[in-house]
């Protein structure tokens, strides 16, 4: 099978995309983006398995299946983030992780 | 056509009963039980726990799998059920008294228990990477919300924020080493008993150079470090102190026995039985991890006045001394493993259980002050917190100190004496600040006049936990016997 | 082998707890019952532990290098089989007088105790009580793991005594006392642990039984290799040099014994101590002859700068139970030097020593209990001309301070001229040390004649003439301590003849050592 681009490509998209929503994540002060960050880490993973899955073993759809698992996975964790997110933001009317910041020592 | 694989129930029996009882359990909460009735939905969540500890009865001492070999029981994963099932039991029947007295008496936080510990159990039995990481967030999600269960509080509601987005930039580590695992191996399987592809025969045959595994490497090295976060290994465990402090109680010392065990129950899977062939390079790291997790775990508790915190370093410091049972990759390692983590249970939550008794209407009672002169208050709380942190410090006759003995004879059998010296030095160091939580109860004059009496529920915690851990340290005959047999079924 | 037929060290060690438990259910007000229960315990323990010295075998056998240790009175149960335990109990010649000292010393501390602890005395008498159970579990212990559990439990009640019934600075005395002697004993579990190991990877066998480990070890079919049985025998070490203590471990002592009520401080220093220097001879220098050699000099070096140290410390005190607590230094320092002098004589001379030094401490810290009680200070300055205010008890000082530097006639001078005159023969110590250790005697005469000549000579104060002359308790606890400082100084074979034989079986592989360099 011929190769539009190399598997070695793909990866380093997923790669950099997974850098940048490390990225997000740690750099963000802002809980949302923060939120997003990690999604971005998460999708980063889709592409690589498919990428994997595409490239190495096509006869084997388990490299798709674990997608699905992950997309689902995110999909709660996310549902679950934004409504603490939205509890946060209730309690003190800010998002930003810094003034979040009662525990200590 | 794709054929379904044939599920064997006997298998996944503590997860079903789980799993089925908890949804079950949250339409009979909102449709039947009345508000202010809630602590019904409890003592259904005990009988749930209770089936679930039974159905595995039967099967005891055999080993099988399903799904395609990616769940597993055995010996090991048994006894970590039971374990779990212990935890969960106990922390539930803490939380009866301490819901209402704190205004979050809510329905759901039962079932998502249930939930959690489902995670737990499917953590324990997984020799799969996907089915671990399913697991770890089966695990976690209802945590999360379980942290931020006294919702109005504002620091329970920030520990739920940080161990969110902590655990879930966790995961994505995980995941990706998944992938980059999958990527070198093309399967995710720790190790298959009937001898399919898994990690363990891909290490088999390889060759092993550096160059030629580097997504191997890279991605092992991924999983280790979302693991090394759940259990709260040093560099990772900077989360563990707030969100201890935060969560409510009985969730902190859920989160501190349950999730750790299960965590360690993962990594011990994935280093003993995925990546045994690369021991000679995974051994070194995590033992220097450990002796850094022991030391500043316990000297992080030296400075804490806050009991909740200082066993939430506690908690990390015994994370290092755990992580020494575990890269041993022995058999006696293992036991040493099972052992310690019954003992922690027990004697964890029993601690928690007591600040717990501590606590006032709506207001936390954590301070090493609260504990001045309880001796005088209530000497029976007095006794039983004694009992519980000369366990944690390893003193005699415990559960803690047997658990202790355990370990350091692993690691003489397992080569790591430096790694036990260290551990040595650090249980000195740890004796300190429990020793100062003893002396506060019996040596100084109480502070606090007014006392919560102890409800049955909370008694009957306590006294099962201070029993268990005075007797099992008196006579661990049958739980060394039970750890014994409690086997890791052997790959190929 | 156990002659008696029935388990009488069990017996000993079990009475004791019930003792205890019995205490707890009695009232809390009704301290007379309380105190009959304790004395009569302790006093029917005391009057037991008599049969062992009476049935015991003194002659049980040759001295032989390749047979175990004789051990008399064996109890044995099997306890976590999995793991090769036992609960096994015996007596050899060493551990006999140690458990008659517990025993005794116990008996003598119920009986002061009343007069000494005011507040919750059922709780203290019943920590007394479970107290003396673990000493004699300790000294009679022959399983390591048995062994671990009691030397740790013995620990439990006397940090409670001392920082709940303690003076002043009780509570940083009592957490500094458990950190220190703590961090030495998981030294020695970790010790234990590789014991257990090594052994069973050596011989296959999975056993805690410390006849056993030795008999293996001196049949040569488990080798430790020199750097194993050197980390072994320092961790052990380091438990043991906590305890005893030896310079430069010592630091908790001067608090602890000096900041805990009297009773406490007599059990500790007397009794507690001596755990100590028993375990240097049941496990460092039985388990490991070879590096115990190697070790001796650096030991003897600390024991004799234990020894001075303690000896000019005690000479700069003006609290006077610092004092004694000081003094105590200098004299285990001699005792461990006894010990690794590694020669029968100077062996016998040190456990005769530990004997001695736990009734004569014992009566100094009464003494000084005693004279607290009159005149309600600490500072040896408050005191003078006590013995023409009141004779009888001063003569009782009297006799007590000479059995304490030394006096011929009296036990202190039988136990060090024997423990001296073995380590001057000793292959490993020499001259050298025992000219150190006679500068020792020397300021020990010196701060002890300090102590005597300023409380007790001098004038009488105006308020000195009302003091009150020894109570019936008084001559009682004191008479009771006389006879053994008398009956030793007079009679020391009574207790060598029963030692003889373990001492020379502890230093046999050393004696032959010493022979075969002789010889070539």
């Amino acid at each position: 099978m011929t190769q539009a681009v190399s598997l070695e490509y793909v990866l380093i998209v997923a790669a950099a995309l997974f850098c940048i929503g490390l990225f997000g994540a740690l750099a963000r002060r802002n809980l949302i983006s923060m939120l997003m960050g990690i999604e971005l880490m998460l999708n980063a993973v889709n592409i690589n398995l498919v990428a994997f899955w595409r490239y190495l073993e096509p006869s084997y759809v388990t490299g798709q299946v674990f997608v699905l698992f992950i997309i689902a996975v995110a999909a709660a964790e996310a549902a679950v983030g934004l409504a603490m997110v939205i509890a946060v933001y209730r309690s003190r009317t800010t998002l930003q992780a810094d003034e979040v910041d009662s525990l200590k020592g | 056509m794709i054929q379904p694989p044939q599920i064997d129930f006997s298998v996944i029996g503590a997860l079903t009963v789980l799993c089925v009882w908890g949804i079950a359990l949250l339409l009979i909460d909102a449709f039947f039980i009345a508000e202010g009735q809630k602590r019904v939905t409890g003592y259904l969540a005990l009988a749930g726990l209770a089936v679930a500890a039974l159905v595995g009865l039967p099967s005891w001492g055999q080993s099988s799998n399903t799904f395609s070999g990616m769940v597993q029981l055995d010996g090991f994963s048994q006894t970590l059920i039971w374990i779990f099932l212990l935890a969960a039991a106990i922390t539930i029947v803490i939380s009866l008294d301490y819901l209402p007295r704190h205004d979050i008496e809510k329905g759901e936080y039962y079932p998502l228990v249930l939930f959690a510990t489902a995670g737990m159990v499917l953590l324990a039995q997984s020799t799969n990477l996907i089915v671990m990481f399913l697991a770890i967030e089966l695990v976690s999600i209802p945590l999360y919300i379980l942290a931020g269960f006294a919702y109005p509080r504002v620091t329970s509601e920030e520990a739920a924020m940080k161990y969110l987005l902590l655990g879930a930039f966790a995961s994505g580590f995980f995941v990706y080493g998944l992938a980059l695992i999958y990527g070198q191996t093309g399967t995710v399987q720790l190790f298959s008993v009937d001898g399919s592809d898994s990690i363990a025969s891909y290490l088999d045959r390889a060759t092993l150079v550096a160059e030629n595994n580097v997504f191997l490497f890279a991605g092992s090295a991924l999983i280790l470090v979302t693991l090394g976060f759940k259990v709260a290994l040093v560099p990772f465990h900077n989360w563990t102190p707030d969100v201890y402090e935060g969560s409510p109680t009985p969730i902190a010392a859920f989160m501190s026995v349950g999730t750790k065990g299960a965590a360690f129950a993962a990594l011990l899977r994935f280093l003993v039985q995925a990546l045994p062939n690369l021991q000679a390079i995974w051994m070194p790291i995590l033992a220097i991890l450990a002796a850094l997790t022991m030391i500043v775990g316990n000297i992080g508790a030296l400075k804490q006045l806050n009991v909740k915190r200082m066993l939430a370093y506690s908690s990390v410091g015994h994370a290092g001394y755990i992580t020494l049972a575990v890269i041993t990759g022995t058999t006696l390692g293992t036991n040493a493993f099972l052992f310690y983590i019954l003992a922690y249970t027990l004697t964890n939550l029993g601690a928690f259980a007591v600040l717990i008794a501590l606590e006032k209407q709506g207001e936390s009672a954590w301070s090493l002050e609260d504990l001045s002169g309880l001796w005088q208050r209530q000497p029976l709380l007095a006794v039983a917190m004694a009992i519980f942190m000369l366990s944690l410090a390893g003193v005699p006759p415990t559960m803690g100190f047997v658990g202790k003995f355990y370990i350091f004879s692993a690691a003489w059998e397992g080569g790591l004496v430096w790694l036990a010296a260290i551990g040595v030095i650090t249980s000195a160091i740890s004796a300190f600040f429990y020793l100062r939580i003893i002396a506060r109860m019996f040596m100084y004059e109480p502070t606090r006049a007014e006392e919560a009496s102890l409800s049955r529920a909370l008694k009957v915690g306590l006294a099962v936990a201070a029993v268990a851990v005075l007797l099992l340290g008196l006579i661990p005959t049958p739980i060394i016997e039970l750890v014994n047999n409690s086997l890791l079924v052997a790959a190929r | 082998m156990n002659t008696l037929g029935f388990p009488i060290l069990s017996m000993l060690l079990v009475l004791p707890v019930l003792g205890a438990i019995i205490l707890l259910l009695v009232p809390r007000e009704n301290t007379t019952l309380q105190r009959q229960i304790t004395l009569a315990i302790t006093l029917a323990s005391f009057v037991i532990s008599w049969v062992l010295p009476i049935t015991f075998n003194y002659n049980p056998g040759t001295i032989d290098a390749s047979t175990p240790p004789v051990m008399q009175f064996v109890d044995q149960f099997p306890w976590i089989p999995a793991w090769g335990m036992s609960f096994a109990l015996s007596l050899d010649g060493i551990s006999l007088w140690l458990v008659l000292l517990t025993t005794f010393i116990s008996f003598v501390v119920a009986l002061v105790t009343d007069s000494m602890v005011e507040s919750n005395k059922r709780s203290f008498l019943a920590l007394l009580l479970f107290f003396e159970a673990m000493l004699i579990g300790v000294f009679t212990a022959q399983d390591l793991f048995l062994f671990y559990l009691f030397w740790e439990l013995a620990l439990l009640p006397a940090i409670f005594m001392v920082g709940v019934w303690g003076r002043e600075n009780r509570v940083r005395a009592a957490v500094r006392f458990f950190l220190f002697t703590f961090a030495g004993s998981v030294f020695m579990l970790l010790g234990i642990a590789g014991l257990y190991i090594l052994h069973r990877q050596a011989t296959g066998v999975s056993t805690f039984d410390i006849a056993q480990i030795v008999t293996d070890i001196r049949s040569g079919a488990f080798e430790l290799g020199i750097v194993n049985e050197r980390i072994l025998f320092g961790a052990f070490l380091a438990a043991f040099l906590v305890k005893v203590p030896i310079w430069p471990f010592h630091t908790w002592l001067p608090d602890t014994y000096s900041y805990a009520p009297t009773p406490a401080t007599i059990m500790i220093a007397a009794v507690m101590s001596k755990m100590g220097t028993y375990g240097l001879i049941r496990f460092n220098v039985m388990l490991f002859p070879d590096t115990a050699a190697w070790a001796a000099p650096a030991i003897g070096i600390l024991a004799v700068i234990g020894i001075l140290y303690g000896a000019i410390a005690a000479y700069a005190q003006s609290d006077m139970k610092r004092l004694v607590a000081y003094s105590s230094i200098s004299h285990m320092g001699f005792i461990a030097l006894g010990i690794f002098a590694l020669n029968p004589v100077a062996l016998s001379g040190a456990v005769l020593q530990m004997v001695n030094h736990g009734v004569t401490t014992a009566a100094l810290f009464l003494v000084v209990a005693a004279m607290v009680a009159r005149k309600g200070s600490y500072q040896l300055e408050a005191y003078s001309g006590l013995w023409k205010a009141i004779p009888i008890f001063s003569a009782f000082s009297l006799v007590f301070v000479l059995a304490s530097i030394g006096l011929p006639g009296l036990n202190g001078f039988i136990g060090e001229y024997t423990l001296m005159q073995g380590t001057m023969s000793s292959s490993f110590l020499g001259w050298g040390f025992v000219g150190f250790a006679v500068l020792g005697v020397i300021f020990a005469a010196a701060y002890m004649l300090r102590f005597f000549r300023g409380a007790f000579m001098g004038e009488v104060e105006a308020e000195g003439a009302q003091l009150a002359e020894i109570s019936r308790n008084e001559l009682l606890t004191f008479g009771l301590l006389l006879i053994p400082i008398v009956v030793i100084g007079l009679f020391p074979n009574l207790l060598f003849g029963a030692m003889q034989h373990s001492a020379a079986d502890i230093t046999g592989s050393f004696l032959q050592a010493a022979q075969a360099a002789l010889g070539q």
